[in-house]
């Protein structure tokens, strides 16, 4: 390694006429060196099941056609009869209200908590770190532990909302499953922007506050002039990242209520063809890859709206 | 100003913690309650019994030992493959780093489903199968993509300053990566670490697909065994939960430490 | 900045040591690979429960043939079909692979299994209405090895006696909604039951569509409004819990055992539990009075299709499945899993020792396949009963 690193020097110190030219290039080279190792995991990990999704999106499989290999080509029959089904956009519009509202409230929490943590105060550390501990439970645990709480005879929601005189709600009813579900996974996703957001906040220089301090900036105006706006790029990978993952979010959904009534989402519809769970024993491979598809192409537009943001800042 | 408020600071930070843990208690709780009162609601395990720890101890400890060396190995090959190429993506102006962004946020939507019948194939043409190796290699597949995109944002916010100061000094790339960019990356380093640990940890559909007849098998693995057809004991499944998150728990506080205040600013007065 | 790089080394060396370790696995795996084939036969069943060492285990270990060794691996009901149509497509399945009943007709229609015409397994001494969801186009894929089971109601002596109900008054509908009606009524709950998605919860609806004489093969009947009603009918009255739409069988008896629930519907695998609440078993009654028919469950054992030395892994396969049909081991594996026996001399024995399983006897014998009639389209007309099911039970 030591010798391969003299080398390169060896090679930038050339002289002076080609070196830009030759130095450019072998900039290239060394750039290619460092990313060389992710784009062959990428083609071995996800080239192969991205067009075998494809493949699967455009021919009819079923258990059997699956075994057997010999599965017909129908072309994009299987993407109308998808977007075609009375349930596609009422699914679409429960799966934009589950992200949505999961998106604003994660973040908002999880950032009121980065920035409360980030003064060290006695004990600060050990809490920021138990605060941690939801995400260890296996989410089959912590998906019935909500079930639990959320029981509508019984549950200690009900008892602790009782309390204040309110009758108790029928929580994972399947006209709003879609907002219990939504309170859990919020839940989920607070240490989640916690940790990101507060590891951001840990880069902001403390010089940058003991200036506005002199100034006399109060904590407010210190929030919404200083950490705000440096948390701008912080801010846009943990929504996106935020986004992809709330998009697929299934376990705590499953866990909960199969994703019965408005608590289906594209995820879970696509998890319960692609493994013949839930209502329906019948696999579906071919109408879950089709779902699949859908959410790929969400999910592209939203990482260009991020590098066009991305882009944006960079001008700024 | 920061000391007068310290008191009521950590009052109300023991507060949201208590918040954000209260299913944790729950389940605590349950792990305590014997099997027929863990329906009753109670909010203290008033049936005690510590029957469902005895049960479970034995079992799980030797799947509790798998989760640990394959969430660990599952970090080591998640920052080995993302912290070189975040560094080139993001410091060294690599070229078709645009389309390589998008690849990374296509390769975190492709359903797992797909993923697993895909490496359920090679596996078993190359005798991955039931390996521990194999699923260290399938559950990075979960963190790779995040911790390219994150360290690559993360590492953009690294003064280029600093960068040109170690060129002008005659520090070649990999120098600069290892002397200047890996340590400025701790706090964004260990967050990563952090969430491909987790995942490894949480995984079950890789584990049950491709290690499903392995000699160690992870502890969710463990966990699922006690949720039969018509049986389900949340006891024992609890307990094992508690017992797991453990070990889990004492790793996380330990590796928040290290995510630190000033990082960039202290380098620069270096 | 040096602590930092020492960190850094470590990580290094430790990531060294773990290639090193991926490496040396895999070598050590593929080499026990070639060996796979010969000497051990894989057997996958569903009971996780019965975990590696135990009785359960060790009984289907006895099992393996002079000079072989039995590999067991237990998965989830739920995952074990998919698990068997990866690996079957792959060449690389179990050699006996046990399978719950109203999975049979896709396992077979998929050709997961290979059937008694290609095997040579036979299906002896099995009463016939419970070998009959293992039999398909009159060729046997499986036996029902693990026993059946079925649905009653289970009820708290106790808490019926404070509410002066007499059980043997609960001949239909109408009086078992009397007796619900008082136990709630004297300040307990009513019933619990499972309404969860999928084919769980229409296990537990079958009794009551069928007990309206209900068909399979015309769900959009008057029956099934029938028995829709009167479970959501519980629901609405507060006899029964509003989780049940999403309580599974197991959570329903857990309610049940947090003891203040007069009755629950729930199968045979849990009367070795109930005989130690003290609690005792009721048939389910048909609308207009009698015995409503009940669904039988159960695993069966199958051989597992292979296209590679197919013979080979077939004879292993039957051998230990003959084994295990033995009337004393079949007696063991029943006993263990709680069930009664699919054959009639065991169960003679069982109920012999047993007075808590004697109860489920007369069902039993009485109860239908969920396939029998429907084959492969059992699963869709499973669907839209679950469905229909779904919306009633959440009516508010």
């Amino acid at each position: 390694m030591k010798r391969k690193a003299s080398e390169m020097t060896a090679v930038s110190t050339q002289p002076d006429g080609r070196r830009g030219m030759l130095d450019r290039l072998n900039g290239q080279m060394a750039a290619i060196g460092f990313v060389l190792p992710l784009i062959i995991y990428l083609l071995i990990f996800y080239a192969a099941p991205l067009l075998q999704n494809m493949s699967m999106s455009l021919h009819r499989y079923t258990r059997r056609t699956f075994v057997t290999g010999d599965a017909p080509f129908v072309g994009l029959d299987i993407y109308r009869e998808v977007i075609g089904s009375s349930e596609f956009w009422p699914v679409v519009l429960q799966t934009l209200i589950f992200v949505v509202v999961s998106l604003i409230f994660q973040y908002a929490i999880g950032l009121a908590l980065a920035v409360f943590f980030n003064d060290n105060f006695k004990l600060s550390g050990l809490l920021r770190g138990i605060m941690l501990i939801p995400w260890l439970l296996p989410l089959i645990v912590s998906g019935t532990t909500w079930q639990w709480m959320m029981n509508p005879d019984s549950g200690i929601l009900n008892k602790f909302l009782g309390l204040f005189g309110i009758n108790p709600i029928w929580w994972l009813q399947a006209d709003h499953s879609l907002w219990a579900v939504i309170i859990a996974n919020i839940w989920l996703g607070i240490p989640f922007n916690l940790v990101i957001l507060y590891s951001g906040l840990q880069n902001i220089s403390a010089d940058l506050y003991e200036a506005a301090a002199l100034d006399g900036c109060n904590a407010w105006n210190r929030f919404w002039n200083i950490t705000f706006p440096l948390l701008r790029p912080v801010t846009s990978i943990t929504l996106l990242l935020g986004f992809v993952y709330t998009l697929k979010v299934v376990d705590v959904i499953w866990v909960m209520s199969m994703g019965t009534g408005s608590s289906k989402t594209l995820a879970t519809w696509a998890y319960s063809m692609a493994f013949g769970k839930g209502t329906s024993a019948t696999i579906k491979y071919s109408q879950a890859a089709v779902l699949g598809s859908i959410l790929i192409l969400v999910a592209l537009i939203f990482g260009f709206i991020y590098l066009r943001v991305q882009k944006a800042q960079e001008e700024n | 100003m920061m000391h007068r408020h310290s008191g009521l600071k950590t009052a109300l930070g023991i507060f949201f913690t208590a918040i954000m843990l209260f299913p944790v208690y729950w389940m605590v709780n349950i792990s305590f309650t014997a099997k027929g009162s863990i329906r009753s609601g109670d909010v203290i395990p008033m049936d005690f019994t510590l029957d469902n720890y005895a049960r479970v101890l034995d079992i799980q400890l030797p799947n509790l030992a798998t989760s640990i060396v394959l969430a660990l190995c599952c970090v080591i090959l998640t920052l080995v493959i993302a912290l070189p190429s975040a560094y080139a993506l993001s410091l060294l102006r690599v070229r078709g780093s645009r389309v390589i962004s998008f690849l990374l946020i296509v390769a975190q939507m492709i359903p797992a489903v797909v993923i697993t019948l895909g490496f359920y194939e090679i596996y078993n043409k190359v005798g991955l199968l039931d390996t521990i190796p194999g699923l260290v290699l399938a559950d990075s597949t979960i963190a790779v993509p995040f911790a390219v995109m994150l360290l690559t944002s993360f590492m953009e916010s690294i003064p280029k300053s600093l960068l040109e100061a170690a060129e002008v000094d005659g520090a070649t790339r990999l120098r600069r990566f290892t002397s200047i960019v890996i340590p400025l990356s701790r706090n964004s380093i260990v967050t990563v670490s952090l969430f491909a640990f987790l995942w490894a940890w949480s995984d079950f559909l890789f584990a049950s697909t491709l290690d499903g007849g392995g000699s160690r098998r992870p502890i969710t693995l463990g966990l699922y065994a006690y949720i039969g057809a018509q049986t389900q004991e949340w006891g024992p499944m609890m307990a094992t939960a508690v017992l797991s998150s453990i070990p889990a728990t004492i790793l996380l506080v330990f590796a928040q430490r290290y995510v630190a205040a000033g990082v960039t600013a202290g380098a620069v007065k270096d | 900045m040096r602590r930092i790089k020492t960190a850094m080394v470590k990580t290094m060396a430790l990531s060294c040591v773990c290639a090193m370790a991926v490496g040396v696995s895999a070598c050590g795996s593929s080499s026990q690979e070639a060996s796979k084939d010969d000497k051990t036969i894989q057997f996958w069943d569903d009971w996780t429960r019965h975990t590696n060492g135990s009785e359960f285990d060790k009984l289907v270990k006895s099992c393996a043939p002079e000079g072989y060794t039995i590999k067991r691996q237990a998965i989830a009901t739920s995952d074990l079909l998919n698990n068997l149509t990866t690996a079957v497509k792959e060449d690389n399945g179990p050699d006996v692979a046990v399978i719950d009943n109203p999975m049979i007709p896709s396992a077979v229609d998929a050709a997961l299994v290979a059937g008694g015409d290609e095997t040579g397994l036979k299906s002896t001494g099995y009463d016939t209405n419970l070998e009959a969801p293992g039999i398909v186009n009159k060729v046997t894929y499986g036996v029902p090895l693990g026993g059946s089971n079925t649905l009653g109601l289970i009820y708290n002596p106790k808490i019926v006696g404070e509410a002066g109900v007499d059980v043997s008054s609960i001949k239909d509908w109408d009086s078992l909604n009397k007796a619900i009606e008082a136990v709630v009524a004297s300040g307990h709950k009513g019933i619990a039951f499972s309404g969860i998605s999928g084919e769980e919860g229409v296990f537990q609806f079958l009794p009551w569509f069928w007990g309206a004489k209900g068909n399979l093969k015309h769900t959009d009947s008057q029956a099934r409004t029938d028995a829709e009603n009167l479970l959501s009918g519980w629901i609405q009255k507060g006899w029964a819990p509003k989780s049940a739409t999403t309580d599974t069988q197991s959570a329903a008896w857990d309610l049940f055992l947090a003891g203040d629930y007069g009755f629950v519907e729930i199968g045979t695998w849990m009367q070795a539990e109930a005989d130690k609440a003290n609690a005792k078993m009721i048939p389910i009654p048909a609308k207009d009075g009698g015995v409503a028919p009940v669904p039988t469950g159960g695993e069966f054992a199958m051989v597992a299709t292979h296209k590679k030395n197919a013979k080979e892994h077939y004879d292993k396969a039957v051998k230990v499945i003959s084994c295990l049909s033995q009337p004393e081991k079949l007696l063991k594996v029943n006993n263990a899993l709680s069930n009664l026996s699919a054959k009639k001399s065991v169960r003679d024995r069982q109920v012999k020792e047993n007075a808590g399983l004697a109860q489920w006897e007369a069902s039993i014998e009485k109860a239908q396949g969920r396939t029998s009639d429907l084959g492969l389209k059992y699963e869709e007309t499973s669907a839209s009963l679950s469905e229909s099911l779904l919306a009633a039970l959440n009516k508010q």
